[in-house]
C-alpha cells in the first residue's frame, strides 16, 4: 500500500490492460438480451448459460453441485476467475490498483472464515462462501481455514496494516463492529493514496463515489430501523465524494423525511427522486444503477486511465447480479415485475 | 342393585350423595361451559396469530429469495454465518379454571440492524430486510406455540369435563336415584309387610 501513497501514471501504461478490458467488454451480455431473458423460464436461462461465457464454470461444478446452486456458484466462479485473469493480464500500476480494489474480497472471505471459525460451522460451508479474486490464493485460505483458533488467523496477519483491527476482535470487540471497521480500512487504504495525474484523480473519484452510496445506504438502512445519530456515525466510512463525515453526521441526525428531502443537490438525488416512498432494497437499486451509470459515462471520457477497468469490473459484477436475479428470481417463481425491480440494466 | 342393603341408613346416605353429585354436576357443567368459552376465545385469537404467521412465513421466503437473487447464496450464507443465537425463553404456567397452561416469557429475536452479528457496511438492506422476516417469523412461532399448546390442553379439559358431566348425568345419577327409589320402595314395602304381619298377630290374639 505505501506503494500507492504516491502515484503517477502515464497514458502509455493503460493502453495495454484497456484493450485487453475493450476485447472483454465486448462478451458481456447486452442490455437487449435482458428482456429476452425475463421471458425465459429456469430451464431456458440455464440453457443460455451453457451457451455463453459460464459454460466452463458450470460444466466444471456440475459434478458437486445441481440447479440454483449450481448456477450461483458458477457466476461467483467465473466472476473470481474473471478479476483473477485482470490482476494476470495487468502489471505495474495498473496491476496494483486493480489488487487493491479487489482486496474487498481479501477482507470479505477473511470475515467470512473468521464468522465460521467462531461459530463452529464446518469447513465446508464456509469453503462455499469464499471468493478467490483478490490478493490471496485458494491455498491461503484453506491453511486459514485449517487454523485451529481465531488467534491463530489473527497472528497469521501480524505486520498487515490492518492486523490492530483483527486484534481488536481477539480482544472481545463485537464481530459487527470488527466487520465495519475492515470495510472502513479498506475504503481508508484506497483513498490514502495521493493522486498525481488526472487519472488517478478520477479512480480516487469512483471510489469517493461508492464510498457515498454506501455511506448513504447505511444512514438510510439505520434510519429506517429508528437508529440514532451515536449508532449511525461509526457505520460511516470517512472520505466521500460528497457525503464527508460531518455532512453524514448532519444527516443522521435529521428524521428521516427531512432526510429525504435534504438528499436534493447530492449526485445520487436523480435516481432516487420519485422513488423515496419504496422499500429501501428497491432504492438501493436506484443507487446502485446510477452509480454505475456515472462509472461508464466517466470511463469514455478517460479513455486511457482505470476508469475503464473499474467500469468493466463494475459491469461485470452486475452482469453476474443479474444473471443471478433472473435464474433464481425464476426459480424461486417470482413475479417478473419483481425480478425486474431488481435488475440494475446500465 | 341386588348388593345394596334397604337400609333407612343407606337410603340417607344415598340421598346425600345424589345431592352431592347433582351439585357436582352443575359445578363441573358451568366448567364446562366456562372452559369452552375461554377456548373459543383463545381460538379467535389463535386464529388470529397462525393467519400472521403464515403470512409472515410467506413474507420471509419471498424476502429471501430477493436476497438470495440479488445478493447471492454466498452472501446470503456468510451472514447466516454470524446469525448463531438461539431464541431465549423461559416457561411459566398459568391456571385457566384449574388446567395449567404454558406461558412462553420470551426475549424478541426481532432486533435492530445495529444489534445484529453481521456489518452493515458489507451487507445491504435485502438482507436486512431477511433477516428481519425471518426473526419475525421465528417471533410469530413462538406466539403460535403458546396458543397452540393453550388450547391443546383446553381440549383435553373439555373433553374430560364433558365425560365427567356426561357421565353423571347419564350414568352415576340415574343409577343412585334408581337405588334409591328401589330402597325407598323396599322400605315402603317392608312396612306394609309389617303393618300386615302386625294386623295378622292381632287377629290371631283376638280369636284366642
Amino acid at each position: 500500500m505505501a506503494l500507492l501513497r504516491r502515484i503517477s501514471t502515464k497514458p502509455a501504461e493503460w493502453a495495454y490492460i484497456v484493450a485487453r478490458v475493450r476485447v472483454m467488454s465486448r462478451k458481456l451480455i447486452p442490455r437487449e438480451d435482458y428482456n429476452k431473458l425475463l421471458n425465459m423460464d429456469i430451464h431456458e436461462i440455464a440453457r443460455y448459460l451453457e451457451e455463453s461465457e459460464y459454460k466452463r464454470e458450470i460444466d466444471e461444478l456440475a459434478y458437486k453441485y445441481s440447479g440454483m446452486d449450481l448456477v450461483d456458484y458458477a457466476l461467483s466462479l467465473n466472476l473470481s476467475r474473471t478479476y483473477s485473469k485482470l490482476i494476470r493480464i495487468s502489471k505495474g500500476v495498473p496491476r496494483q490498483l486493480i489488487v487493491q480494489y479487489l482486496r474487498r474480497y481479501d477482507f470479505w472471505n477473511l470475515k467470512n472464515i473468521i464468522r465460521g471459525k467462531m461459530f463452529g460451522f464446518p469447513r465446508e460451508e464456509v469453503e462455499a462462501t469464499l471468493v478467490i479474486a483478490g490478493e490471496y490464493d485458494e491455498q491461503f485460505y484453506r491453511a486459514l481455514m485449517a487454523k485451529e483458533t481465531i488467534e491463530d488467523i489473527v497472528k497469521t496477519f501480524e505486520g498487515k496494516p490492518f492486523y490492530p483491527i483483527l486484534d481488536k476482535l481477539v480482544k472481545a470487540c463485537p464481530l459487527a463492529e470488527f466487520e465495519d471497521e475492515l470495510d472502513k480500512f479498506y475504503y481508508q487504504s484506497l483513498t490514502s493514496i495521493s493522486p498525481e495525474t488526472i487519472d488517478m484523480k478520477y479512480f480516487l473519484e469512483f471510489i469517493r463515489m461508492e464510498i457515498d452510496i454506501k455511506n448513504i445506504k447505511t444512514i438510510l438502512r439505520l434510519k429506517t430501523e429508528g437508529a440514532e445519530m451515536d449508532e449511525i456515525v461509526p457505520k460511516i466510512v470517512p472520505g466521500g465524494y460528497q457525503l464527508k463525515e460531518d455532512v453524514a453526521r448532519r444527516l443522521a441526525a435529521m428524521e428521516l423525511d427531512e432526510l429525504m428531502k435534504s438528499l436534493e443537490g447530492f449526485w445520487f438525488h436523480e435516481a432516487i427522486k420519485d422513488v423515496l416512498r419504496e422499500p429501501l432494497s428497491r432504492i438501493e437499486v436506484y443507487f446502485d444503477r446510477m452509480w454505475a451509470q456515472k462509472v461508464v459515462s466517466k470511463s469514455h471520457h478517460f479513455p486511457l486511465s482505470i476508469l475503464p477497468v473499474l467500469s468493466y469490473m463494475l459491469l461485470k459484477k452486475i452482469e453476474v447480479d443479474n444473471l443471478r436475479i433472473l435464474a433464481r428470481g425464476k426459480a424461486e417463481g417470482l413475479p417478473t415485475e419483481a425480478i425486474k425491480e431488481q435488475l440494475v440494466i446500465v | 342393585m341386588a348388593e345394596v342393603q334397604p337400609t333407612r341408613m343407606e337410603l340417607i346416605k344415598l340421598r346425600r350423595r345424589i345431592k352431592m353429585a347433582t351439585r357436582g354436576h352443575a359445578l363441573l357443567k358451568m366448567k364446562r361451559d366456562g372452559l369452552i368459552m375461554e377456548f373459543r376465545d383463545i381460538l379467535e385469537e389463535a386464529k388470529e396469530v397462525i393467519g400472521g404467521m403464515v403470512e409472515k412465513y410467506e413474507s420471509a421466503r419471498e424476502r429471501l429469495a430477493i436476497a438470495m437473487a440479488a445478493d447471492g447464496v454466498i452472501a446470503v450464507k456468510s451472514i447466516a454465518l454470524s446469525c448463531h443465537t438461539e431464541p431465549s425463553f423461559t416457561i411459566k404456567k398459568k391456571n385457566i379454571m384449574g388446567v395449567v397452561v404454558p406461558v412462553i416469557k420470551r426475549e424478541k429475536v426481532r432486533k435492530r440492524v445495529s444489534e445484529r452479528d453481521y456489518g452493515v457496511i458489507g451487507t445491504t438492506a435485502r438482507i436486512d430486510e431477511a433477516v428481519a422476516a425471518y426473526e419475525e417469523l421465528v417471533d410469530a412461532i413462538l406466539e403460535v406455540a403458546e396458543l397452540e399448546t393453550t388450547l391443546k390442553r383446553l381440549i383435553e379439559e373439555i373433553e374430560k369435563t364433558k365425560r365427567r358431566v356426561n357421565a353423571l348425568e347419564y350414568r352415576v345419577i340415574p343409577d343412585m336415584e334408581a337405588t334409591a327409589k328401589y330402597i325407598s320402595f323396599r322400605l315402603e314395602e317392608m312396612d306394609r309387610e309389617n303393618i300386615v304381619r302386625l294386623k295378622k298377630i292381632k287377629a290371631k290374639m283376638a280369636k284366642t
